[in-house]
């Protein structure tokens, strides 16, 4: 279905483009605290990093990279990540989702709001991640290897 | 209050839909697809709505046109050809009378940024005093979305990632078909012309005469 691109100037550019896309996701995912951006918007930059490869150079290689397997695998491992983040706070007496809730010695609850809060966003980025992925890869009929 | 930029960039949105339905090669409408989120971003960033912004570029102009072109590469180039004109007598008077709907609808909406808005009169004032302390994140809408509402996170990630397995259980090809796409991955060029790959194609583009040999 894909495979390398005809043109070299293609090739080279999106060869060296992917990983500088695809640290920006893992900012925008980092940084979304401070600034625009999350687990959505960065999970998608970090796929268009997986995906631009496997669209232009040797598919092999491409395939290598990021082999098939990762997207259902790191969608599923976002989502129980999420769902253990989600279900943690009710042994610690709180509601469904409180991070605040969960006692971690020598840290305020704000803190640990704060650090529920990075670990929900990596988790999102994690499964959008996936998702983008293995959507891709059914397209392009690549999902069993 | 609407500022002259806004005023442009509907235009363009209007401009590049409308171009979208009429074209007829699809890797066209894609592109123009594409367009079209490019500068509903810019809209929403002139909105100050950065994150959401920040999402359509992505996924938008992005990534959706990536999968589109995938799909369309997977299937045909061509959009089969419109044969109920008469069909438009009804939807064109809908479309309009929805539209003068809205219009109506939107005189009573209060202006951008309205500090006595409903939208700003509930529990938003307190996720925007509250959060910094709260959560310690600076970026309130990361707080809403992660903390305060992270329920409705949880679904919408649910949502994606079911609709990528379903996606996965419509679209995977079974066991019989994988041998032959195995053999054909190296001359799919030569069999459709329709060059996965994404390379000149020399007999699809001669003109919209061949549109039977270009259906496969």
């Amino acid at each position: 279905m894909t495979g390398a691109y005809p043109s070299e100037v293609v090739r080279v550019i999106c060869a060296v483009a992917s990983p500088f896309i695809a640290l920006f996701g893992l900012y925008v995912i980092a940084h979304g605290h401070y600034g625009p951006g999350g687990g959505f918007a960065g999970g998608v930059f970090v796929a268009v990093g997986a995906i631009l490869p496997r669209l232009t150079i040797d598919e092999r290689l491409a395939y290598r990279l990021i082999p098939p397997a990762a997207g259902p695998l790191t969608a599923g491992i976002g989502l129980l990540a999420f769902l253990v983040v989600a279900v943690l706070p009710l042994f610690a007496g709180g509601a469904f989702l409180d991070y605040g809730a969960l006692e971690i010695p020598g840290m305020e609850p704000a803190r640990v709001r704060y650090l529920g809060i990075l670990v929900v966003e990596v988790a999102v980025g994690l499964a959008v991640f996936g998702a983008m992925v293995l959507i891709f890869d059914t397209i392009t009929g690549r999902s069993e290897r | 209050m609407i500022v002259p930029l806004d005023i442009v960039l509907f235009v363009i949105l209007i401009a590049t839909a409308f171009l979208a339905l009429h074209v007829k090669d699809l890797l066209a409408a894609v592109g123009l697809l594409s367009a079209y989120s490019l500068f509903a971003a810019l809209l929403f960033a002139g909105l100050s709505a950065l994150d959401v912004a920040l999402v359509e570029a992505a996924l938008g102009a992005g990534l959706t046109g990536v999968l589109f072109i995938a799909a369309i590469l997977a299937t045909t180039r061509r959009s089969a050809p419109r044969t109920d004109s008469r069909r438009r007598l009804v939807v064109i008077p809908l479309i309009l009378g929805f539209v003068g709907l809205m219009l109506y609808a939107s005189v009573d909406l209060p202006d951008r940024g309205d500090p006595d808005a409903p939208a700003h009169q509930g529990v938003a004032t307190a996720y925007i005093e509250g959060s910094l302390e709260q959560t310690q994140t600076p970026n309130v809408v990361t707080a809403i979305l992660a903390d305060y509402r992270s329920q409705d996170t949880l679904g919408e990630t649910l949502v994606i990632v079911t609709a990528a397995l379903s996606a996965a259980l419509v679209l995977v090809r079974r066991g019989d078909d994988e041998d032959e796409d195995e053999v054909a991955v190296g001359s799919t060029d030569a069999r459709d012309g329709t060059g996965p790959t994404g390379g000149p194609v020399p007999t699809d583009d001669a003109g919209p005469t061949d549109d039977v040999e270009g259906e496969r």
